[in-house]
């Protein structure tokens, strides 16, 4: 799934500011799953901020809603009688989202309430980890399930290099050598022949790198 | 071992000469003068000088500028350069000018995550890796293409070297990455500093169980240490180090007085190893920000004159 | 003369570790206000009813949990400290300060341990003042 953040309160108040009548809008995907944009998360940010404008003596409305999804417009017509009633939305979904939104309510100011990080996993309650960067030209298969773009710091194809220690990336000891988790991966696998063979250049054209991507499925347009 | 390369380096590892080499740091500025004068303190010492290319992610002046200076003064430079900074398309432009500038040697490296340098706001590249590098230079040199495959205007012949880390894991991959940087293309090879010379001898017996002192010139790295506090730094925070304990102690047991000539004795001692180790080629002494001790290190291992 | 500083005090408590000799100790008192919140375990305490108590007036408000290992559902006190905690931090972040809420462990029926409670709660809020967002 798509793991985000919320924003630190005080930015948040800073992109709020200019309003006095906002709508908080939650996703029920994504966001929910990693606690930063679901009903809830709604709930406790609309609370929280009319706690601190009680305090600074201000004064602000806020009207809290959650949709399934932000990226699909069958759910996010869903919202448009609240966003109608309100002078701003902060969105809570990923990136993707406050752009559907902001597509959608050209006249409504969308502004975004949380970090859109990566992709990634539930590793396990409360902890998730990017495992994916969207390179378009998957090569799994070779590297024993273990994506070097992604979880090399370095992006190495053929790596390790010189910093792998203890089977930790150097940046962080914390972070696991992604190259380490492959050598024993193939290891188990009876694959190790995989790390003799030279990687040729990652072509990037597939890659953010290229351009925004698009995909149009024909099949499915009428 | 090719013999499309020029360069006054290779010919002398090729005679089968104990080669050295040592590492200049360009400075963090425009100021040319620092690199003549770290030159002036290398000349008639070593047979090249390896320019470190943004070493640790610090901005300093570029690789191939500081080689240039370098060439002017007579000495022969080996550009390091890293995948960390510039994609392919400056990567392969900066190889074409920097032959063109009379610099002939190459030492291609990965290099140092952003995160460890003075700017780590700065985005990576790392569009290619240090093995694609190597192959690159190969293939511009032996069939004057470029990675697209266009037939170069002059191919650069660059003699081409890579790093091994012997004290990195996993242990028993190493050998293999050996291998593959050889497969790749490399000439030369210029390892991290050794301290743990047991495992270093282990390393070196695997690689010349697979045949690959017969494939290319290895050359041990060494950097004097100059107080215990430098060793256990180096042990405990430097990525891809190895200091062993007694080591660390032997350094600790002299006066502080005493600790550089401690950490020179060292120093002697580990070259004076790497001259017997069969398929050990030469030494790489990497005395950061110290170059004036590299011509007394040489000259007490007799090492002078140089050929 | 200020009137003198009755604090609002809302108590979300588990009723395993609250008994009716514990009730007793936080009723009758004329120097603080109280409201009860019972909760199955106190795991059930959610962010969004700590803040709710808040706007709803609360100067403090005090957590009520089993002392840790006799959760009789297991971790439900742990699950509770964890979030206590984190709204620490979220009323920090709002400003009106993580102090006014406290998480304690009390064994069922302790009346000393209850009347500690709330005697901490109170010197608390007597130095932190009304609740500026009421």
């Amino acid at each position: 799934m798509i793991v985000a953040e919320q924003k630190p309160l005080s930015e948040i108040k800073e992109i709020i500011a200019p309003y006095k009548k906002i709508l908080i809008l939650g996703c029920g995907t994504c966001v929910k799953t990693c606690f930063a944009g679901g009903e809830e998360e709604v709930a406790v940010l609309a609370s929280a901020l009319r706690l601190a404008y009680k305090k600074d003596g201000k004064e602000i409305e806020i009207e809290e809603l959650t949709i399934e999804r932000q990226c699909e417009n069958e759910f996010i017509r869903e919202s448009a009688p609240a966003v109608s009633r309100n002078q701003g939305v902060l969105s809570l979904a990923c990136g993707a989202g406050v752009q559907a939104l902001a597509r959608r309510f050209a006249k409504t100011p969308v502004l975004p309430g949380v970090n859109t990080t990566f992709i990634g996993v539930l590793e396990k309650q409360g902890i998730f980890t990017e495992e994916c960067s969207g390179c378009g030209n998957c090569r799994l298969d070779i590297f024993g399930g273990i994506c070097p773009v992604t979880r090399c710091a370095k992006k190495l194809l053929n790596g390790p290099c010189g910093g792998s220690q203890n089977g930790k990336c150097e940046i962080n000891p914390e972070t696991d050598c992604a190259w380490q988790l492959i050598i024993d991966r193939l290891k188990a696998l009876g694959q190790m022949d995989n790390l003799r063979k030279y990687i040729p250049p990652k072509n990037w054209c597939t890659s953010l790198s290229g351009g925004p991507r698009k995909l149009v499925r024909e099949d499915h347009i009428i | 071992m090719s013999m499309n390369a020029q360069s006054r380096f290779q010919e002398i590892l090729s005679k089968g000469e104990f080669a050295v080499t040592a590492e200049c740091g360009p400075p963090r500025g425009a100021t040319p003068e620092v690199v003549r004068k770290k030159g002036e303190l290398l000349k008639g010492y070593v047979d090249a000088v390896n320019v470190t290319d943004n070493q640790t992610a610090i901005v300093r002046m570029s690789s191939i500028a500081a080689c240039a200076h370098l060439l002017q003064m007579g000495l022969e430079p080996v550009m390091q350069m890293v995948t960390r900074d510039r994609n392919r398309i400056a990567l392969q432009s900066d190889i074409m000018g920097a032959y063109s500038l009379g610099i002939k040697n190459i030492l291609c490296l990965t290099g140092d995550h952003q995160s460890f340098g003075s700017q780590p706001d700065a985005l990576n590249v790392f569009d290619i890796d240090s093995m694609n590098l190597i192959r690159a230079v190969q293939t511009m040199r032996d069939q004057g293409k470029d990675m697209s495959g266009f037939e170069l205007n002059g191919p650069p012949r660059m003699f081409i070297g890579a790093a091994a880390n012997p004290f990195a894991d996993p242990f028993e991959y190493r050998v293999i990455r050996l291998a593959k940087k050889i497969d790749a293309g490399a000439d030369f090879i210029q390892t991290q500093c050794i301290y743990n010379m047991d495992r270093f001898k282990e390393w070196m017996k695997m690689a010349r169980d697979e045949g690959l002192t017969e494939k290319v010139h290895i050359l041990g790295g060494v950097t004097p240490l100059k107080s215990a506090g430098m060793a256990k730094f180096m042990n405990n925070k430097v990525a891809g180090m190895d200091v062993p304990e007694p080591l660390i102690k032997r350094m600790a047991g002299v006066p502080k007085e005493k600790a550089v000539e401690e950490g020179i004795k060292i120093c002697l001692e580990t070259i004076a190893e790497l001259r017997d180790i069969e398929g050990v080629h030469g030494v790489h002494i990497m005395a950061i920000e110290w170059e004036e001790i590299v011509g007394q290190i040489v000259e007490s291992a007799g090492l002078t004159p140089r050929p | 003369m200020d009137k003198k500083f009755i604090p609002k005090i809302t108590v979300f408590h588990c009723i395993n570790a609250f008994t009716e000799k514990t009730h007793s100790i936080f009723v009758g008192r004329d120097d603080f206000e109280v409201k009860f919140i019972k909760l199955p375990c106190s795991s059930m305490v959610k962010d969004i009813f700590l803040l709710r108590a808040f706007e709803a007036g609360a100067d403090g408000v005090v957590v009520l949990v089993c002392p840790e290992g006799q959760c009789r559902y297991v971790e439900g006190n742990i699950r509770a400290k964890k979030r206590v905690a984190w709204v620490k931090n979220l009323l920090d972040d709002i400003g009106i300060d993580g102090g006014r809420l406290s998480l304690s462990n009390i064994a069922a029926g302790d009346t000393a341990a209850a009347t500690q409670i709330i005697d901490n709660a109170l010197k608390n809020l007597a130095e932190l003042g009304p609740n500026p967002a009421a």
